[in-house]
């Protein structure tokens, strides 16, 4: 039976050539519109570090010796840049308790780097500690990553990205060479691919999404320091700090600059690196400024979701086109139901012959399936065309806008479930068409 | 017109007379949120801005050493002042739209929370007539002014003068004169010297519908934090000086990172995002409308067809040409009205949602009227064809069988 519904389905959408066209492009319209919004916020909202990110946590203790401030004005519609990070003592001391299986501190700094000869020039450099390379899965391509010992020592130390080494030596062979920091020299001591997750994660004080920014050279946190290196922003300092001390270059033993995030393997774990902190915030004295022990530790997941990581109109265009899909189903379904009640005549006679209810609708719904399946085949060159024009913006995420196999499949699984549902109405309505007076006025 | 005929056959056609009404119910939801948010967009991307636009071109330079930054920045504006075809120059820290703002709160009393981002605009002499600031009352700074200001480390001015927006003035002083008038923030104080028509702050979004208008001006001496460079030319030959400046200035600092832009292109690249969502919006109203329009003419198609044999019985008993047509009218208008009364509640339902979920804000009540209009107008002129073609069954047709 499903050989013959089939067959009669193929047949009917013959029948009326114009109306089956305009069936097909009104489908293939609105899946192009949805999976073109769809693809954009599957890109955005993918896993930035693929089978490494659930096992990292951000790890936060409230250390500031100041009265708790707030950075909302009054509108309150702007979000609160509260990136949780720590002070440079605390984040040794998080450090040296090395209580997960990995952890590091980091911060995004600009810097002025220079080779051998030539002009210096402004890279973003990541001043972290040495379990960064392994945790976050930077791919070393030549030479070592540096060690506890050598962040201890706070030696100068770096790693820099083959396209770094190739712009300042002309060579990705850069191990041993010597890079100018601020007038410091920095042994090279390892050349790692280009790195770049998206979203940015892990500093999203510096960037979210990037088009080609990512950070050139990685340099132990301590190093970084000597060197008179200082983050430009920071989530809040002691009161002690010199006022001048608290923009444009941080101090960082009495301002918060520095991210701490931790690899936990195992629940367990996370359930004891949380009472840990809980236990390291009560420590903390800050009854005299009115402030509560306070700590967090935040999944990559739940982090991007606090930090709104997402732009809105990304999201918003998903319900655009969402909701244009729908009107699209539903014109769709209209259409459909026009050529079905068409031949009611005939289906009288199919049903006076003996042809049962099942039947007929299960024929109209393969008609249903296949118009939008054909409209599936026909959105598939419209959504990557929505897409070439997505990425022609330049909004610092739109780069990211490409179909992967995923989306591919999710487009045509959409189209069938598109058919069902625009399908059933009229299939339903034409099964109930009765056969003796359909015969009559034959 | 007998409305109980066209009930009853609408009665029974249930199935093709719900899909028009959900089909116009969900394109007059979607059409009154969308061009809500076009408008939105149109007039965001226009806001108001009192200084004279036209003739000015912004400069921006990056990289210069700080320790001789002072003497830069004198000798650039002298010689970009010196260029045939520039009116005026002046330096400044960053322009309105400009990407890298500096926001301050201010407060009117002593040790009052401050709740408004305020851009805080250095500015180098003459910058006001760079600028074209209009001057609505008290005075310009002084050359002596001028030559005093400067950073303090905490990031405020060590000048104790300040210009100030009208809208500033008014909400600090509502119904007193501005002038001579105190402003606070941490430990510093300004005498207000002069109130200027309300220029934009640096990034209008980041400041919040608070601090879009709320913009304060501090005199500076040449320094590293003016790196950017006010150029005044005629509007006409302004692309022309634009370039020349540039020539100029990679003369004079070879080390320099240069970026020259007329203000109508940073205007013009700030409100690229939300003009990019514009277009998008309104491709997908015309698209969706269409697609209705088209859905609208193909149902109405099929049951003009069904209806031949009654069109001709009822044309053989004297209904005339125009009572057919309007009868199909009259179909439509109903079947609108019911899309158009369930869209409206659509409408205004997505419009809490984006309310509740996205920065959009509520939608006044004539884009509901606007969005129902544009449907029923719709509906009429695409049930128009089908409804001809109907008029011009002939009576004939009633004896005829299918």
């Amino acid at each position: 039976m499903m050989g013959y519904s089939m067959e009669l389905a193929l047949r009917g959408l013959r029948r009326y050539p114009k109306t089956t066209a305009l069936a097909v492009l009104t489908v293939a319209i609105g899946l192009a519109a949805s999976m073109t919004t769809l693809a954009l916020l599957h890109m955005l909202s993918a896993d930035p570090l693929r089978g490494r990110s659930q096992h990292l946590h951000l790890a936060w203790v409230d250390t500031v010796l100041a009265k708790s401030q707030t950075y909302r004005s009054l509108d309150s519609d702007w979000a609160t840049y509260d990136y949780k990070r720590l002070k440079t003592p605390d984040a040794e001391a998080l450090l040296a308790a090395h209580k997960g299986t990995l952890q590091a501190a980091m911060a995004d700094l600009d810097a002025q780097v220079g080779g051998d000869k030539g002009e210096p020039s402004n890279e973003q450099l990541l001043a972290t500690s040495s379990d960064f390379i392994p945790m976050f899965g930077v791919a070393l391509q030549d030479g070592r990553n540096w060690t506890a010992a050598e962040d201890a020592a706070r030696t100068p130390v770096a790693v820099i990205d083959s396209e770094l080494a190739q712009k300042l030596f002309g060579t990705p062979k850069a191990i041993g060479r010597v890079v100018q920091i601020k007038h410091h020299a920095f042994r090279v001591i390892g050349v790692s691919q280009p790195y770049a997750p998206q979203p940015h994660f892990y500093g999203l004080n510096a960037w979210t999404f990037s088009g080609n920014e990512r950070e050139s050279i990685f340099v132990p946190f301590g190093a970084a320091i000597d060197v008179g290196l200082a983050s430009s922003s920071t989530d809040g300092c002691d009161d002690v700090t010199e006022k001048s001390k608290q923009y444009i270059a941080v101090d960082p033993m009495h301002c918060e600059w520095l991210a701490f995030w931790v690899q936990l393997d195992t629940p367990q774990e996370v359930t004891a690196y949380r009472s840990f902190l809980d236990h390291y915030a009560q420590q903390q004295p800050l009854g005299s400024f009115g402030k509560k022990p306070q700590s967090q530790l935040l999944s990559v997941q739940r982090w991007l979701t606090l930090q709104n990581a997402i732009p809105d109109n990304v999201r918003l265009n998903v319900l655009l086109a969402g909701s244009f899909l729908l009107l699209c189903m539903v014109n769709v379904a209209g259409l459909l139901a026009a050529k079905f009640m068409r031949r009611g005549a005939e289906v009288g006679i199919r049903r006076a012959l003996g042809a049962s209810r099942r039947a007929v609708m299960l024929h109209h719904l393969f008609e249903a399936g296949m118009v939008c399946l054909l409209g599936g085949v026909l959105a598939w060159p419209l959504t990557l065309l929505g897409l070439a024009l997505l990425r022609m913006q330049d909004q610092g995420f739109t780069d990211l806008a490409r179909l992967d196999v995923a989306m591919f499949a999710a487009l045509f699984a959409l189209a069938l479930a598109v058919g069902v549902l625009v399908g059933l109405l009229p299939s339903w309505r034409v099964s109930m068409v009765q056969p003796g007076l359909q015969v009559k006025s034959a | 017109m007998e409305i109980r005929p066209i009930l009853a056959s609408l009665h029974k056609h249930r199935v093709p007379a719900l899909l028009i009404v959900l089909e116009i119910a969900l394109a007059c939801a979607v059409l009154c949120n969308a061009v809500f948010m076009v408008a939105q967009c149109v007039i965001d991307g226009r806001a108001p801005n009192a200084i004279d636009e036209q003739g000015v071109s912004v400069i921006h330079i990056g990289g210069l050493d700080g320790r001789l930054a002072a003497d830069s920045v004198s000798r650039d504006v002298a010689a970009l002042r010196a260029m045939p075809g520039v009116k005026t120059v002046a330096a400044i820290n960053e322009p309105p739209l400009g990407p890298d703002a500096m926001f301050n709160g201010f407060a009117s009393k002593p040790n009052e929370e401050p709740q408004v981002n305020s851009s805080v605009y250095l500015i180098g002499k003459g910058a006001e007539q760079a600028l074209g600031l209009k001057l609505l009352q008290g005075r310009y700074f002084t050359d002596e002014e001028y030559a005093q200001g400067e950073l303090l480390p905490n990031h405020q001015s060590a000048s104790h003068v300040v210009l100030v927006n009208q809208s500033d003035a008014k909400r600090w002083w509502p119904g007193q004169s501005a002038l001579g008038q105190q402003i606070y923030s941490d430990i510093n104080t300004w005498t207000v010297i002069g109130v200027v028509a309300d220029v934009i702050a640096q990034d209008p979004s980041f400041a919040g519908v608070s601090g879009k208008y709320s913009s304060v001006f501090f005199p500076q001496r040449p320094s590293a934090e003016l790196n950017n460079y006010i150029l005044r030319s005629d509007p006409a030959d302004r692309d022309h000086v634009l370039q020349q400046a540039m020539q100029t200035l990679g003369k004079l600092e070879p080390g320099a990172v240069l970026e020259g832009k007329t203000f109508a292109d940073v205007r013009a690249d700030y409100f690229a995002g939300s003009r990019n969502l514009a277009w998008m919006l309104v491709l997908v109203c015309v698209v969706m409308l269409a697609v209705t329009a088209l859905g609208i003419v193909g149902l109405t198609s099929f049951w003009v067809g069904q209806r031949r044999k009654q069109i001709g019985i009822r044309r053989a008993v004297g209904a005339s040409c125009r009572q057919i047509l309007a009868y199909f009218q009259t179909e439509n208008f109903l079947l609108s009205t019911a899309g158009v009364l369930l869209g409206l509640v659509l409408a205004f339902a997505i419009n809490i949602y984006l309310m509740r979920h996205y920065e959009v804000s509520r939608m006044p009540w004539y884009y509901l009227g606007g969005g129902a209009a544009a449907l029923w107008l719709l509906g009429q002129l695409a049930v128009l064809g089908p409804a001809l073609r109907a008029a011009s069954v002939p009576p004939v047709e009633a004896t005829r069988t299918i």
